[in-house]
Formats: structure tokens, sequence, C-alpha cells
């Protein structure tokens, strides 16, 4: 029985107009009704934010900031916070690569503003924070658990974007080649590099020879300079194809073939690696250029102590160098007019 | 039907006490000065008399070439030329008994006699400023050296029809050297020795031709001469000992006959440049008939043989190189339709001469791979198709083994002839420019640079 409601002829609205009191009810006829219950009628909401414009987006937010609360707690336990100022210093510098506005409002189920975005950028910005220190200090789980809820938001390309503007490292495929692209004016040249396979060395009769007669050779040799002392050991010597003809073959000018051979000289590789290029565009002296930066790069990878010497010498750097443009009121790019006087 | 400059020609020539037949030169032919050879040349219209007659002559010298003269030591007094410096260059000679496996990539020198065949017959351009440039000529043992021996041993005991070889290979890698090798070779080893060190001059219409009405073949008398005197200087020892076999039959004379000594005949020649041609033409039959000494034919520029001359014939067109007498005459032992009993032809490739390219008959001929496409519709002269049938190709690898290109460099070193600081960078450094080429390595390599 309904006796509670409002009877009839009365509205549910307009209740300041109509009644202001209540019909007296005797109390002895409400024993038997439980108020409590009535009270607990409507479901408690599920989340604190039910009664916001955007639960779900809330929800996700306080639970970013709830998993913030509890890094930060742990790692004040572990005395790590708050970190004095050279100790921030000192973390490496990250730039994070979140994932944008439109994916965001799909992972979290509801259309986000910029300033809506920004807000959960932010907590993931100090979320990763917290990682960094946690790594640093070494701290693996309370890392693999922030790591866990960060990488949810990382862009797919989170790493190219990251390395942008650094040097690719070259990859070397099965056979230990490395593939390598040079450049210079309109040329460019793809250089594969793969070491030279060294013969076996036969290891028993070089052993057989006593060390007196080694001395004996070595002392005639220093006496009579004159003397050739050929040793038996076989000098490996490279092959360099450039679109698969040797390079002798395809660079007939000395000052092309001498290009082509200076990055190897400078490294002291000169017969340790096989090289095979395919060079397009330009003319002689661009495309030995570029066959001799692709070279560089190359012996850079395989070799890196060889890399400073490299650069030293200005052959690991992309020749900048182009044909400048003409210009109006000029015979060529800086050539002028013959001047007249009159 | 003769043009009326031709009989012009003919005329004068009647009028003279010359007995020598037609002849054409072209007007700008070097004339004719004291002590050289003489061309029986009436110049155009001019009609210059000449007193013609075949002198005996040296050595023809090549004036025109301006290749390198180095100065002799007694005019280099400065001290930085270091001339009192012993000399740091020690060779073996080049003798025929050690050439074995065992000298491989070795240099050895040129023996330096009278006889020399290398100062006789002449040498190809660039190898003559190269034996100028090092203070002996000396050349390194390749493997491929003693192949070429090896062929030549084989050779001397069976008839040239079946040793007929080519020697084949990318521009400077060493094939006019190994003729060279080879010609050493059969000069010690007691051969009969024929060397033709520039088969272009044969047919780039440097000397006169004739048209002889016997033999329907454009003669070159010049040549002939000149390759008489120069076979008989070299062999003269073995020429001395043969004896011809047949009477010999020669234009306006008395038949030569049997049992002449072969000196003689060839004497009969050199008196009378007219009679050259033929007589060289008998007296290479009759060392192909006797069997005591085996005789090499070596030519270098071997392709030129099959391209067409700078010859003009009365038409103004090209005199075909079968209607040569000197080049005929090569043509004809290279493929075997006249041979030597014992004996040998060597013909070296030249890649590099532009005016005489590799023909396509003679590179089918050799089994060579095309540098550009060619079809069944590109026109193949069939004289020449038939005079490359049989040639043998040997390969000369492109490039120098790592132990040869050593012994090349060690003895520019040695000579002192290396510009730059002569370690082994610089060597390993050429060596793979020149991607192991011979002449890369010496002339654009060593020679050239100043690291």
């Amino acid at each position: 029985m309904n006796v509670m409601r409002r009877p009839l002829g009365l509205s549910k609205f307009r209740f300041y107009s109509t009644q202001t009191t209540r019909p007296f009810v005797p109390p002895a006829s409400l024993n038997h009704f439980d108020f409590r219950q009535r009270q607990r009628e409507k479901p408690r909401p599920t989340s604190p934010a039910f009664y916001t414009a955007r639960p779900e987006f809330y929800d996700q937010l306080s639970s970013l900031e709830s998993a913030l609360q509890h890094a930060k707690t742990a790692l004040t336990t572990c005395h790590l916070l708050p970190l004095p100022q050279f100790a921030r210093e000192a973390l490496p510098p990250r730039i994070n690569a979140w994932v944008d506005k439109r994916e965001l409002g799909l992972k979290l189920r509801s259309t986000l503003t910029t300033s809506r975005y920004r807000r959960v950028v932010l907590v993931l910005n100090e979320l990763e924070t917290y990682r960094s220190i946690a790594e640093k200090a070494g701290i693996a789980e309370l890392q693999e658990g922030i790591r866990g809820i960060t990488e949810l938001f990382e862009r797919a390309d989170a790493a190219t974007m990251l390395a942008r503007g650094k040097a690719k490292p070259v990859k070397f495929d099965e056979y230990g080649r490395s593939y390598t692209l040079g450049k210079r004016k309109t040329s460019s040249a793809r250089v594969w590099i793969v070491p030279v396979q060294q013969p076996p060395a036969d290891k028993p009769t070089s052993q057989s020879i006593s060390a007196a007669t080694e001395t004996d050779t070595a002392l005639m040799a220093l006496l009579d300079p004159n003397s050739s002392s050929k040793s038996n050991e076989p000098v490996s010597v490279a092959q360099i194809l450039v679109n698969n003809t040797p390079l002798s073959t395809y660079f007939p000018i000395p000052a092309d073939r001498t290009r082509v051979i200076h990055p190897i000289k400078l490294a002291g590789l000169l017969g340790a690696y096989n090289i095979f290029a395919i060079v397009r565009g330009g003319g002689t002296s661009g495309q030995s250029g570029a066959l001799a930066h692709g070279i560089a790069k190359g012996l850079a990878a395989h070799e890196p102590d060889v890399a400073t010497i490299l650069r030293k010498a200005k052959l690991l750097r992309r020749d900048p160098r182009m044909v400048e443009r003409k210009k109006p009121g000029l015979a060529k790019a800086r050539k002028r007019y013959a001047w007249v006087k009159r | 039907m003769l043009s009326v400059r031709c009989q012009r020609v003919s005329y004068q020539l009647l009028a003279s006490s010359s007995t020598s037949p037609l002849v054409q030169t072209r007007s700008y032919a070097t004339q004719p000065k004291k002590g050289q050879i003489v061309k029986q040349a009436s110049q155009g219209f001019k009609g210059k008399k000449t007193a013609p007659s075949g002198q005996m002559e040296p050595a023809k010298k090549d004036k025109k070439m301006m290749a390198f003269q180095p100065l002799p030591v007694s005019q280099l007094p400065h001290p930085l030329f270091e001339s009192d410096r012993p000399d740091t260059l020690t060779l073996q000679t080049f003798h025929p008994e050690m050439l074995t496996r065992v000298v491989e990539s070795q240099a050895l020198k040129f023996p330096h006699n009278d006889d020399d065949p290398f100062r006789i017959f002449g040498l190809p351009r660039n190898i003559l400023v190269e034996f100028r440039l090092l203070s002996k000529p000396c050349s390194v043992i390749r493997s491929v050296t003693i192949d070429a021996i090896n062929k030549l041993d084989a050779a001397s005991e069976k008839n040239s029809k079946e040793s007929r070889v080519v020697f084949t290979g990318p521009q400077g890698c060493g094939k006019s050297f190994l003729l060279l090798q080879a010609l050493q070779y059969c000069n010690a080893r007691d051969w009969l020795v024929l060397y033709i060190p520039r088969a272009t001059n044969l047919v780039n219409s440097t000397t006169a031709h004739t048209y002889d009405m016997r033999t329907r073949t454009y003669l070159q008398p010049i040549f002939a001469y000149q390759t008489l005197q120069r076979f008989l200087k070299v062999n003269t020892p073995r020429l001395e000992q043969l004896r011809t076999q047949t009477e010999i039959e020669i234009e306006r004379r008395p038949p030569v006959p049997p049992g002449t000594p072969l000196v003689e005949l060839i004497n009969i020649g050199l008196k009378d440049q007219g009679h050259a041609p033929t007589v060289l033409d008998a007296v290479l039959e009759e060392i192909g008939k006797q069997t005591i000494f085996p005789v090499l034919l070596a030519v270098d520029d071997f392709q030129a043989l099959y391209c067409k001359s700078h010859y003009r014939d009365q038409h103004f067109s090209a005199i075909k190189p079968y209607h040569l007498s000197m080049p005929r005459l090569l043509l004809e032992y290279a493929s075997g339709q006249k041979s030597f009993a014992r004996g040998a032809v060597f013909g070296a490739l030249s890649m590099s001469n532009t005016t005489f390219p590799l023909p396509v008959e003679l590179r089918e001929a050799l089994s060579l791979k095309y540098d550009r496409p060619y079809g069944p519709y590109v026109k193949r002269q069939p004289e020449l198709v038939e005079y490359a049938h049989g040639l043998e190709s040997l390969a000369v690898p492109s490039s120098l083994s790592v132990s040869e290109a050593a012994s090349v460099f060690e003895v520019w070193m040695k000579d002192r002839a290396v510009p730059s600081k002569p370690n082994d960078e610089l060597f390993l450094a050429k060596y793979s420019e020149a991607s192991g080429n011979a002449r890369a390595f010496v002339w654009k390599g060593l020679l050239s640079s100043m690291s």
C-alpha cells in the first residue's frame, strides 16, 4: 500500500504551491515500514564521478591519480622523494611521446577537450618522472608497475619519434653485411660492405718452424735490405664492385678512384672489406664522392673505433655543397655580366 | 682505265731508268731523306723525279713518336739525382731453362745483345716508353706466361696450323708483354722468329702501296723490305744453315735455283725493294717446309689485320686488308691456309686502339663476349670469317695476382721510379684502385700519384 505517496490531486512538483505540510499520519501505523531500506532503494552510484558530466573520464583520471599517489608514497617510503635539485638534474631528460587527443579519447571512451587532454598528460608526465626515479634507484618492481600503466598511453611509434634527429644505427644482415647510403651533389650510392673471408691459416706448418730459423731470417732481412723476404702469409685483397663492374673500369680517372679508396686507406682497412655498391645520378665526381661517403659510414659501422678518425677527416659528413642556382641579373650563379661604363 | 694522274706518273716512271712498278703515294707522305728508305714516288701532278733505288739501311728509328727519352746519367751531376747510388735492382736474366712454375711472380730481365729481337724488330709504343723509364728491360713471369711457354713447347713439334693462339683480355692486362716473353723464349730456344710489333702500321696507310697485276693485290714493298731486313738480322746464324728446296721465280729476274742459301735469297729482296714482297713470300714458304728450326710468327695489334685499312683505291673506297700483301700474308698464316712444318702463330689483341677496334668476325671466332648488342643482321664478311677460323684464344687474367703485383711494385720501387713513399699502404691502395689491372696499377697508380 503506498500510503506514503502523495495523495492524488496533489502534484509532485508543485509542492510549495499546494501543500506546505504533510498530512498527519499517526506513528503507530508506520511501525511495520522500514525507512532505511526505502532510503536505499536508489542504488548507490558505483563511482564517485557518477554525478559528473563525463564519469568514465573522471574515473580513469582518478585511477591514474591514485596510481600516482601510490607511486609517490612508495618513493617517499624509500626516501627518494622529495628529490634534491642536483639529483633531479642528474635524471636523464625525457621527451614523452603520449598518444594524441583523439587516441586518448578513444582509450578513455570519451571525447576530450584540450584542457582535459592536458590534465591527463600532466599526470602521465608525473608518473613517468617517478618511473625514471625508480629506474635510476634500481627499484625494479615499482618501475615495472608504473611502466605497465604508462605504456598503455604511449604512441605506437614512440621509439621512432624519440629517435628523430639522431643517427640511426646501421643494421647488419645474417651474413654480416652492412648497408649504408652515401650522397654527394645529386648522386646517391647504396653500399654493402662485408668482411673479406680469410682462408684458414695452416697452423701446423707455422708451428713447425723453429724459433732459431725465424730469428735467422729476420736477421738476414735486417742486414741485407735488398733481399726480398716474402713471407708465406697470403695477403688479403679487397674487391670493390661499382654497378657490377670493377672500380678501375667504372672510374677511369685516377682522382675519382683515390677519392673512393681514401676512407678505407685512412681507416687502415685496405684488404679487409669487400665492397659492392650501386651508384646513381650525377656525374663521375659526384658518384665517387657519394661512394666514399657510403663507404665511410659502412666502415664506421663495422669498426666503431675508426669512426673518430673518419669524423675528423670529415668523411662521415654529407657534403652539403650543391649547385647554386642562377640569379636574375647575373649570367650564372655568381658571374656578372660585363660592366659597361655607359 | 687509268686516271690522268696515274698516266702521267706512269710516263714519268717509264722515262726514268727504274725497273720498279707503278707506285701510288699520298701527297703528304714523308719526303725521302738521306740514310732512310727512298720511296719511289712521283708526287701528284708535279711529278718530281727521284732516283729510285733500294738502299741498305739500318733499323728504322721512329722519329715521329714523341716518346720519353731519359737523360744519360752523365748529364745528371746534381746530388739530388743520386746518380752515384748503386743500382739496387738486381734481377736474374730471362733464361728459357728456368721458366717453370717455381719462378712465377718473379721479375726477370731480358738479355741484352746485338741481335736482340726487341732492338731489331721494335716494340709496341707503351712498352717502348716503359723500357726507357726502367733502368733495364724486364718483365714479371706470370702463371699465364708458363701456360704460353708450355703451349710453345708443344707447338715446336707440331704444324703451325694446330697452334694459332691469340692473347685476349681487357686493356692493360699484359697481352703485349706476354707476347714479348714468348718471343724472347723462342729466340733463346733457337727458333726462327718473326715479330710484327705494330700491325696497325701495316693497314694505316703510312707507307706506299702498289697494285700488282700478277697477284692482283696491293703490294707493300717498303714493309716487305723492312721485314726481310730485320728477319735476316735477328735470325742470321739459323738462316745460314738453311737452303731453298724448290725453284723460286722472281719477276724480271732469272729464277733462283734450289739449294741456294736462304741468306742469299733474302739479299736478292734487299737489293731491290720491288722484289721484296715476292722474296718474303718465298722465304716464309721455304722456312715453312724445313723441319730443323721451329718458327714463331708473333703479331701485336692482331685485330688490325681484320679491320678495314686506311688505304684507298682509285674509287676512294677502303682497301680490304686481305688485298694488301703484308696483312694478307699474316692472315694466311693465322688462318692455317699456309703453315710452318714446325712452329706457331701467336697474336696479341690491342683493346685500347679505337681506330682499329676488335671486329665482330674475330670476336666470334675467339668466342669473346660482345661489348654491344650484335645480332644475325649485322654483316660479317665471309672472307674475314674464313681468315679467323680456327684461332684459339688464350685469356690473359684481367688482374695481377698479389705476388705478381708485388714483384712489379718491387721493380719500380728499386728503380727509384715511384714518386710517393713506397710502402705497403701505397701498394695495397694502388692495387685496390686499379682492381689488379697491370697498366692502371703502374701508370695511373704508382707513377701518377704523389702521396
